[in-house]
């Protein structure tokens, strides 16, 4: 069986149909998609109907969380004032656009999803403000795959798509504490993989394609998938719609358009 | 450098605090610096006394550096500056009377120290703190899954954690432990590489306060990274006598 | 007295006109003098050449009206003209009429309109790029204190294309740590010039120093370029908390501070 994972479409729905459609190409089974639907790009009404109409389960992103409670993201994802500022007009945008049953819809989008062994979320199982960055620790990446009892973990939020695997985890503990004998912990895990899906939207890698992921289930292999589209129709109406020109300018070069993941100790207290 | 006194919880406790100190005084070693980790106070009038005591040592008394605790935490909530709008942890552990016992019970006076007060404190390469960087309701005890105490200890890069929130006295050494991970992006992929975990600890440094009669405390030696516990008996009819030097 | 030993420098954009200048000043033993004809309200290459070149007197145009009737002995006086300038059209001063014409150009130019005004042609640069139509725009931000990272972020958009086709930016910024930054683009370099000029930091509110940016290029989106620096600038509140930090560190270490 093939599961398509993609996440982080943020409003532009050229990437989402061209994504679909080689989603069909691949005959995958299930698509499961980690959120963010909306947030920077000029569609986000027409990407969450197209979800909605397909019925692919999503979990919520940091920016639906956002939009929906009236928030603005996390200061400490962005880089600079500059970038706060622009991030603010995309917010305000989008909450300027979006239909009151899209706000619904994203309102009651679940946390995080699973399926036998595999459990999806947005940024990590603590917190969708979490980046699990490929640089995180090997330790903590496991906790964080640990947490949710599962094989594999995918998650999005960096808009950048990683394979990670983990394999022969081992720990030697030794406990003292008051009143018991000292003992000897032994602390093994089996192979686990932290899969990132990047971003169908508003990719980060230096190119303007989106990407997703595809897991062979008979197969037991992940493939990250880089798919082009026309994305000046994207640039286009992003200007068109009188979002901020910088981020066409941006979108074309696979740049963030203001939040950037940088720091892989830090953990979003929000 | 000279040793360090770690206590928590001293809960309103003044006679356990002051047995504490008398006990530290006590010592062979000098103790250069004195932590309190949270939960000085407790929904009990009494705490308003503690606090004065915490922040007016006497002159042959290391100077305590404190941060929040559970109960300061709940304070805070109460008073519209904490972390989070709602008292519900609190409610839901004891009740929603309690939230007029400890509003009635700490003076305003004494809430912009608490206020002023850090969340957590690092020192060397230890982090001292109530629960975890996680939160202060985080309880770190012997039982928790090794994995989880060293995603806490890695989460600050500390090599010792220190904390108080199970009023437990424990020594939890991580000595040594390896993962092989692997990744592929786009672009690359990295072949397997074996990481090793360094040793780390987390120390519960006990209680002060909850239990009548009986307080106890962990002292660090930072040039060994030695980990010593200390139970303190006090209070009267304990035909307590101060140990020869 | 002694005639006065002035030259004029001109060339095209980017042949480094101001580093040549900056090269003889080091070279010579005589006290030196430099003003630039087209600064207008932006002073980029004066205030740089004042915080680097120790010992160059930085002239405005009113001053050297008065430098030149009562002239010191033994000077060198530096005169750099704008690309924009029209060489034929200028009209110096009699005291000046007897000077040097240097024009600093790239390899393998000939037949210039420079060739026929100068006495002396330098080799500079390498051109990379050269527009129909170049365009200057300038904004003096004096006073004005901006985020680096936000800088930063601006100036690489700007000379990989984002505001138009860019042959050639400088600037000179004040930012939230009290430090002055230079920064310098000719197209065609692989790099930006970017550096702390030598100047104490300000600490004390808004700065009272120049700050400001040139640029020339083509189908430049003025609007976007200006709105965009408005939004790297701090308000006071951020520029007061910031300096007070530095204030903080500097004391625990000992620097000086302006």
């Amino acid at each position: 069986m093939k599961v398509a994972v993609m996440s982080c479409i943020h409003g532009n729905y050229e990437a989402l149909n061209a994504v679909l459609s080689d989603i069909d190409d691949h005959k995958a089974d299930k698509i499961y998609c980690l959120g963010d639907l909306v947030g920077y790009g000029p569609h986000p009404n027409a990407v969450v109907e197209m979800i909605r109409a397909l019925d692919i389960p999503t979990c919520q992103g940091c920016w639906d969380e956002d939009i929906v409670e009236g928030l603005n993201s996390c200061e400490c994802s962005y880089p600079s004032v500059l970038a706060e500022k622009r991030g603010k007009l995309a917010h305000d945008w989008t909450n300027q656009v979006i239909h009151p049953e899209v706000r619904e819809f994203l309102a009651q989008l679940p946390l995080s999803l699973r399926d036998e062994n595999l459990c999806f979320v947005h940024g990590s199982p603590h917190n969708q403000h979490e980046y699990l960055l490929p640089e995180v620790d090997a330790f903590v990446a496991m906790e964080r795959v640990l947490a949710t009892g599962a094989d594999i973990l995918f998650c999005g939020h960096t808009h950048v798509p990683y394979v990670r695997s983990l394999d022969a985890g081992q720990l030697q503990i030794r406990v003292k504490s008051t009143g018991t004998t000292e003992r000897d912990i032994s602390f093994s895990a089996p192979l686990k993989r932290i899969v990132n899906a990047g971003s169908v939207g508003e990719p980060r890698h230096g190119r303007p394609n989106a990407t997703y992921v595809i897991y062979d289930t008979d197969a037991d292999q992940i493939t990250l998938r880089e798919v082009e589209y026309d994305y000046q129709k994207t640039c286009a109406a992003i200007i068109d719609n009188g979002l901020p020109p910088i981020f066409a300018w941006r979108l074309a070069r696979g740049l963030e358009f203001a939040e950037r993941a940088d720091d892989p100790t830090h953990v979003c207290e929000r | 450098m000279n040793d360090w006194a770690i206590l928590s919880g001293i809960e309103g406790n003044l006679a356990a605090y002051e047995a504490v100190l008398a006990d530290i005084k006590r010592l062979r070693q000098p103790v250069e610096e004195l932590y309190i980790l949270g939960d000085v106070i407790a929904p009990t009038v009494e705490s308003e006394q503690v606090i004065q005591r915490v922040r007016s040592p006497q002159q042959n008394e290391p100077v305590p550096q404190v941060c929040q605790g559970w109960w300061e935490e709940q304070l805070l909530i109460l008073h519209g500056l904490g972390r989070t709008g709602e008292p519900t942890e609190l409610i839901e552990r004891y009740g929603i009377e309690m939230v007029k016992t400890l509003w009635d019970a700490i003076p305003r006076e004494m809430v912009e120290w608490v206020r002023s007060l850090d969340f957590g404190l690092f020192e060397l390469d230890c982090l001292l703190i109530h629960g975890s960087s996680v939160s202060v309701s985080d309880e770190l005890t012997p039982d928790t899954p090794a994995i989880q105490m060293l995603d806490r200890l890695m989460r600050m890069d500390a090599n010792t954690l220190f904390c108080g929130r199970s009023g437990l006295t424990f020594q939890y050494e991580i000595q040594q432990g390896t993962v092989t991970s692997s990744m592929t992006t786009l672009d690359r992929s990295t072949s397997p590489q074996a990481i090793a975990v360094k040793p780390r600890q987390v120390v519960g440094v006990g209680n002060v306060g909850r239990l009548p009669g009986q307080a106890s405390y962990a002292l660090y030696h930072p040039n060994s990274n030695q980990v010593e516990f200390r139970t303190v008996r006090y209070g009267a009819g304990k035909g307590f006598q101060p140990a020869s030097p | 007295m002694q005639p006065l030993n002035i030259t004029l420098v001109a060339g095209s954009i980017g042949a480094g006109k101001t580093t040549w200048i900056q090269q003889q000043v080091h070279t010579t033993a005589e006290t030196a003098i430099y003003l630039s004809l087209d600064a207008g309200e932006t002073a980029v290459d004066s205030t740089y050449l004042a915080a680097e070149v120790p010992g160059l007197t930085v002239l405005s145009a009113v001053q050297l009206a008065n430098f030149l009737e009562h002239p010191t002995d033994g000077c060198v006086v530096y005169l750099e003209l704008g690309f924009h300038i029209d060489l034929n059209s200028i009209i110096l001063p009699d005291p000046m009429a007897d000077c040097r014409r240097v024009a600093v150009l790239p390899p393998g130019t000939r037949h210039t309109e420079w060739h026929g005004w100068a006495d002396v042609v330098v080799t500079g640069s390498e051109a990379s790029i050269t527009l129909r139509q170049p365009h200057l725009w300038r904004s003096a931000l004096s006073g004005q204190v901006l985020d680096s990272a936000s800088l930063n972020t601006f100036w690489c958009e700007l000379t990989n294309g984002a505001y138009g086709t860019i042959q050639r930016a400088k600037g000179i910024f004040d930012v939230a740590d009290g430090r002055s930054l230079y920064f310098d683009f000719v197209a065609g370099l692989p790099e930006t010039t970017d550096m702390e000029l030598n100047l104490p930091r300000w600490l004390n509110g808004r700065p009272d120093r120049f700050s400001g940016i040139e640029i020339v290029g083509e189908a430049l989106d003025q609007t976007a370029i200006a709105q965009t620096l408005k939004d790297c600038c701090l308000d006071e509140q951020a520029i007061a908390y910031y300096q007070q930090q530095i204030k903080d560190l500097i004391k625990q270490q000992g620097e000086e501070v302006a």
